[in-house]
């Protein structure tokens, strides 16, 4: 249990938004721009951390999708940006040393040709 | 002649020479001088969210104190560059908490005031120049010309730390393009994240995302698009090798149209650096031979 409050607590530290806030109304979801394709909804991830159900989230595909576009918090009518919490969750998993992003993983030709703004944004993300 | 200290930014040096030679060239025929910073840092390409990352905001800063040599307003291009610095300036002294913003300014080389204000080239266009002066320097009007201007993320939001336009419907590039004689196409995806840097690790989640705004654009009837971020130009561009649908639409920079209808050189609008060749359509509407 103490473990879990102090999670909950390091995670809102992190993120400066406060997981109770949320009072599951879905517009995160509805607004986000990779929802289709993520398992768990920033809404349901939300709801899970404030069930303690911390794991389930950190190993949610979600937080690799989340583009940092910050639709979901400018909509949210309670103020939380689910953007701010994928932020603090990815960084409690790169500060465990875990990479999500190596760059043998990435096509030459792309690296090539994609602006190198991708590359260091990503790699900012994803990487330790 | 007006001058502005100008941050270009790491990809506007390589991948979209066009995006910053074409601004340079119209903000010559304009009367104000973009003058680059002597020395600059790349600014990191996305603001960490993260409370007490603070390692992530000392480039940043050094580039908005670096630019206090040439004057206290800072103009850059490149939407990524424009929300990092931006926000890092909130974080530093608008929003952060104390014992975090003593520890970052303990790692920077001189003291930062938090003055330096950073603008976008297109709110100088807007609030300096003025569209007025803007239109009375049009050599090639862009009239019949459907343009859909596309703003993405990066520009608008966090509305509350960015500040610069309305974050749901943004206009301040749609009325220069009525300026400049255009038709501004209006579509319900203009600020719609283009997949970004997923486009990385998931690149068949961006393409996605680029598709359903394409759509939106072809459905609007737009017959080409403008951009202001070199990521959502390669997203939306390039990406459209990958889709089941031919939309064959082409992206601009806004600078490339700007320039083109301020009669910047043709050579200097770097038409080849597209993906969906724009040319055909330019020569359709008589604005290149």
């Amino acid at each position: 249990m103490n473990e879990e409050i102090k999670l909950k607590e390091e995670i809102e530290e992190l993120s400066r938004q406060r997981l109770l806030d949320c009072y599951q109304c879905g517009e995160c979801s509805a607004g986000c721009p990779t929802a289709f394709a993520m398992d768990i909804v920033p809404s349901h991830s939300i709801r899970l951390l404030q069930l303690g159900k911390f794991n389930e989230v950190l190993n949610a595909d979600n937080i690799w999708l989340c583009v940092a576009c910050h639709v979901c918090g400018e909509r949210c009518p309670r103020g939380v940006d689910y953007g701010k919490i994928a932020d603090a969750l990815r960084t409690l998993i790169l500060r465990n040393k875990i990479t999500h992003l190596t760059l043998e993983k990435i096509d030459k030709q792309f690296i090539l040709e994609a602006p190198q703004q991708a590359f260091i944004a990503a790699f900012r993300k994803f990487t330790t | 002649m007006k001058s502005f200290a100008y941050y270009p930014g790491c990809t506007l040096y390589t991948k979209s020479r066009n995006l910053d030679i074409c601004a340079r060239e119209s903000a010559k025929i304009l009367g104000v001088e973009l003058k680059e910073l002597e020395t600059w840092n790349c600014c990191g390409a996305i603001f960490s969210t993260v409370q007490d990352d603070i390692a992530n905001q000392i480039a940043p800063i050094r580039n908005l104190k670096e630019a206090q040599k040439i004057s206290n307003e800072l103009v850059t291009l490149c939407a990524a560059c424009y929300n990092v610095l931006k926000r890092s300036n909130y974080y530093l002294y608008k929003e952060g908490n104390e014992i975090y913003r003593r520890r970052l300014i303990n790692y920077l080389d001189e003291e930062y005031d938090g003055e330096t204000k950073v603008l976008h080239f297109l709110e100088i266009l807007k609030n300096q120049i003025g569209y007025n002066a803007v239109k009375s320097h049009v050599k090639k009007s862009l009239n019949g010309l459907k343009v859909a201007c596309y703003y993405g993320c990066l520009m608008l939001r966090p509305s509350a730390e960015i500040n610069f336009d309305d974050p749901d419907n943004p206009m301040i590039m749609d009325e220069l393009f009525l300026a400049l004689g255009a038709d501004a196409v209006q579509f319900p995806f203009k600020s719609e994240c283009c997949g970004g840097y997923v486009l990385v690790n998931r690149p068949e989640v961006a393409t996605k995302c680029a598709e359903i705004i394409l759509e939106s654009i072809i459905n609007a009837g737009a017959e080409c698009v403008v951009t202001t971020c070199p990521l959502c130009q390669y997203n939306i561009d390039n990406q459209q090798k990958y889709m089941a649908k031919q939309f064959n639409l082409p992206i601009f920079y806004f600078t490339q149209l700007l320039g083109l209808s301020l009669g910047v050189e043709e050579k200097l609008l770097n038409l080849d650096n597209h993906y969906i060749n724009p040319k055909l359509l330019l020569k359709q509407k008589g604005l290149i031979i």
